[in-house]
């Protein structure tokens, strides 16, 4: 038995800085992720996630600072690093003129599995991210879910300690989110440390203990869910009245704490703690004004992580990833 | 795209370095020289020549029996006898008493030598034959001496053989062609060679002595030499001896011919 | 839906003493096996052994020999001359595209398919993987080369026949030894198609791109090649991948000489060393970013 494989950290980054050229990718990341955790990475594209995930993975090398992967780093342990590892980095890639089936045998060589016992263990994980059945077809015929899955697939087969995923849930369509979001709670429910990347706070939020978030390179954030939403802002809300001129009065002059104002696409965006908004949402059925409409404009994480990262690019453009990635596709069988 | 031409373009860069700095240290010395080739030749020629004899029932024509020996030149007098060309010039010697050698001895072989030390040989149809031959079966086949492919050894004995033969000196002029004042002229040719050709070329037309010239022409190449005397009117002819001290006439030392003057 | 799997595993012995570390044999199979799933490497291989049987009729069914290239005036009439007729011609840039179609891609194929990463987050070291291609396209070059000459030789025998040969000493062969020597020729081409099958692995990591991997080896053979023949710059010809495709013309001389092939044995260990050697360092030391 390994003496301190408990007490040791799984992921231990210390100082880890990696430049290309002018541009700092990662600017001197500090991170540790506990054995049994479940850790998120934070930030929009570009932050640098992917960049360090790269080097946890030893594809990059840091230009200075080490990472420690269950107490081992790369320029002393090599490909060591990776035992007990596993885990995809942007979308998972396999040889399109290979079947799911034979990409995986050829990896669980890579893992030195004995071929002869990799069979059976192959068809669980298959099994696993239901891709049972269609695990003869080639590759190349494979949808971008169904590649994603082969991704998880191809990482649970080495039964890892430490399940890294970057941005799982990146490109698929919305059942392909839903189910993806239900096989990463599944795989974190049996005990797995696993470090997940994400730029959606709600993917996030529902499964991790801690998070990093990243933005241009540097820790924004650091700590748990739980100091997250302490540290939130009072989330706006869009209200839709049947006179908004007199709305906006009422809360100058009854509710100085709850700032109303008109927003962009007409209409009215108020915020403030959730009992005075309460108050104030009262004092207009009483004032006789019709409320139409009262959503809360985004979730408090949500807001935070935006102000956080700074960036004010619409926070869901659910066709953007998946455009990157058509864009991809075709630059793939173009060559 | 671009990595591939800039791969390109680094490796001949390279290439052309490297080529420039040995060639600038040393000079650029090739394996094909001289003595190599003398070397060479003869041994394919007279296998080749014994596989002729033999298809011709030519008897008792061994490779040993030739005792083939060869000189050769590239480029005549003003190039250098190495490396690759179309240039080289080979006279080869034999005995074979069923085809006696012309009065110089030797017959003449043109080669195409490559840098890889491997040469195409081709030979005077005088000596050699024709590209085809008929054999004894009545057969035409491929005359294996008429031209010959060979590889000599790149790092073989490259001490010089010594072979020299003299240079052949031929009258190339065919009609005779007086200038204003009746004097005449004939061109001279000094073929592949070890010596030159020097000698004496003197002209008589009828009984009267149109005097003499001497000449000394580098090998490879060809002198017009004038007669000083003019020629009397209504001579038919024109005797002329060629008397080779250096190099040898296409008689021996001494050849005399007789050209024609042109009518009126 | 299985959970089993996802619970934490807790290292076992087995794990403890050798946590699944790969051997080379493993890594060796793996790229066996995509060479093998590969329509090219099958390509590659049936056409070794079909187009010098298209060659062969063809050249036989001129009324002329090809008599511009070495053996090409008996090529119509002696299956010898032709099996080395084919030979000189296949050396020009047949052999060195042979190999570079499959080692100029086999690195490069990793980034046109993103699958680096795929394949370095495994167990396998980089190093293991890099000799483990290296291996692969070396063996692949053989066997081509191998059922090539076997091929040539066979089908220049059965189509225009098995007379004595004439050597390049004007000597004559008998065909029973001119089989051994056919053979031997194009045997030392092993020596220079190995070094090619390098300077394309090189292509293939520098370059990330097959065509580059494949085209390059070939001009730079063809420039070679070139450099090789003009007069002047001789001195070069020891240090140029071609001139060892040209070392067998001794074997057919009488004598026989045998320094051109002892010196084709120093050119293409140099060239094979140097190139996998800066292979090896770049892949070793390059960022994966890629896929």
């Amino acid at each position: 038995m390994h003496p301190d494989s408990s007490t040791e950290l799984a992921v231990d980054a210390v100082d880890v800085t990696k430049r290309y050229g002018p541009l700092v990718a990662v600017d001197n990341l500090n991170l540790q992720v506990a054995p049994g955790e479940v850790y998120g990475i934070l930030g929009p594209n570009g932050a640098g996630k992917t960049t360090f995930l790269r080097m946890l993975f030893g594809l990059i090398r840091p230009d200075s600072g080490t990472v420690r992967v269950f107490g081992r780093a790369w320029a002393d342990a090599g490909v060591q690093v990776l035992d007990g590892v596993a885990g995809f980095i942007e979308s998972p890639r396999f040889y399109p003129y290979l079947t799911g089936r034979q990409n995986l045998e050829g990896l669980a060589l890579l893992d030195g599995t004995d071929p002869t016992r990799s069979g059976s263990r192959i068809d669980e994980v298959l099994d696993v991210v239901d891709l049972a059945g269609r695990e003869n077809d080639k590759v190349a015929g494979y949808s971008y879910g169904m590649r994603q899955r082969l991704g998880v697939a191809a990482s649970l087969l080495r039964d890892p300690r430490l399940l890294v995923l970057d941005e799982p849930a990146n490109g698929l369509d919305p059942g392909g989110i839903r189910d993806m979001r239900a096989l990463v709670k599944r795989l974190t429910e049996g005990g797995l440390t696993v470090l997940l990347s994400s730029h959606h706070m709600d993917e996030v939020e529902e499964i991790c203990d801690n998070v990093t978030i990243m933005s241009r390179g540097r820790v924004a954030f650091h700590g748990s869910i739980g100091d997250l939403r302490a540290m939130a802002p009072d989330p706006g809300h869009l209200l839709s009245t049947s006179d908004d001129a007199r709305a906006v009065v009422l809360a100058r002059e009854l509710h100085p704490a709850v700032a109303v104002e008109p927003d962009g696409g007409g209409g009215l965006v108020a915020s403030g703690a959730s009992h005075l908004l309460s108050a104030y949402v009262a004092d207009l059925v009483r004032a006789d004004i019709e409320l139409r409409a009262f959503t809360p404009t985004r979730t408090p994480l949500e807001a935070l992580f935006f102000m956080l990262t700074d960036t004010e690019a619409e926070p869901d453009e659910p066709s953007e990833p998946g455009e990157r990635f058509a864009h991809r596709q075709q630059a793939g069988a173009a060559r | 795209m671009r990595r591939f031409i800039i791969s390109v373009a680094a490796a001949m860069l390279v290439v052309l370095a490297v080529g420039g700095a040995v060639v600038a240290g040393d000079g650029g010395g090739s394996s094909v020289t001289r003595a190599r080739l003398e070397r060479s030749l003869p041994v394919a020629f007279a296998n080749l020549y014994a596989d002729q004899a033999k298809l011709l029932g030519h008897h008792g024509v061994t490779p040993a029996s030739l005792h083939a020996e060869a000189m050769c030149d590239k480029g005549g007098a003003v190039e250098d006898d190495i490396g690759p060309g179309s240039n080289w010039n080979c006279l080869v010697s034999w005995t074979d008493p069923a085809n006696p050698m012309p009065p110089e001895g030797y017959g003449k072989f043109e080669l195409d030598v490559h840098s890889n030390g491997c040469y195409t040989a081709g030979g005077s149809s005088k000596l050699v034959g024709y590209q085809t031959i008929t054999d004894t079966k009545g057969d035409v086949v491929t005359n294996p001496v008429s031209e010959f492919d060979g590889c000599f050894d790149p790092n073989g004995d490259n001490t010089p053989t010594g072979n020299l033969f003299p240079s052949l000196t031929s009258v190339t002029t065919t009609a005779l062609l007086p200038d204003a004042d009746h004097r005449i002229s004939l061109q001279l040719s000094c073929g592949t060679g070890a010596t030159g050709c020097q000698g004496m070329l003197s002209a008589v037309a009828g009984s009267t002595k149109l005097g003499s010239v001497s000449f000394d022409i580098p090998e490879e190449q060809t002198a017009k030499l004038r007669i000083p005397t003019p020629v009397p009117a209504g001579t038919d002819a024109v005797d002329f001896t060629l008397t080779v001290t250096r190099g040898t006439g296409p008689k021996g030392p001494v050849s005399e011919t007789s050209l024609d003057m042109p009518a009126g | 839906m299985t959970t089993t799997v996802a619970q934490p595993r807790t290292p076992t012995s087995e794990q403890v003493t050798d946590p699944g570390r790969p051997r080379f044999g493993a890594a060796l199979r793996w790229e066996t096996r995509k060479l093998r799933a590969q329509l090219r490497a099958r390509a590659l291989v049936i056409g070794a052994i079909l187009a010098p049987i298209a060659v062969v009729l063809v050249v036989h069914s001129q009324p002329r020999p090809p008599k511009d290239t070495l053996f090409g005036r008996f090529a119509t009439e002696n299956g010898f001359a032709m099996a080395l007729l084919v030979l000189g011609v296949a050396s020009q840039w047949v052999l060195p595209l042979l190999t570079a179609i499959v080692a100029g891609d086999i690195f490069a194929s990793e980034d046109q398919h993103g699958t680096w990463k795929t394949v370095l987050t495994r167990s396998i070291s980089r190093s293991r993987l890099f000799w483990a291609k290296a291996v692969v396209a070396v063996v692949f070059a053989l066997l081509t080369l191998v059922l090539l000459a076997a091929s040539t030789i066979a089908f220049s025998v059965l189509i225009v026949g098995a007379h004595p040969l004439t050597g390049l000493s004007g000597q004559t062969i008998p065909a029973s030894s001119a089989v051994a020597l056919v053979s031997t020729a194009w045997a030392s081409m092993a020596l220079p198609m190995v070094g090619f099958t390098c300077l394309a692995l090189l292509f293939s990591v520098w370059s990330r791109n097959a065509a580059v991997g494949i085209a390059a080896p070939v001009v730079l053979g063809l420039v070679m090649q070139l450099v090789g023949a003009l007069g002047g710059i001789e001195t070069l010809r020891p240090f140029l991948l071609t001139t060892p495709f040209e070392a067998w013309h001794g074997l057919l001389a009488a004598p026989r000489f045998t320094g051109p092939l002892l010196e084709s044995v120093v050119t293409s260990a140099g060239w094979s060393v140097a190139c996998l050697t800066a292979a090896f360092l770049i892949l070793r030391r390059r960022d994966i970013t890629g896929g």
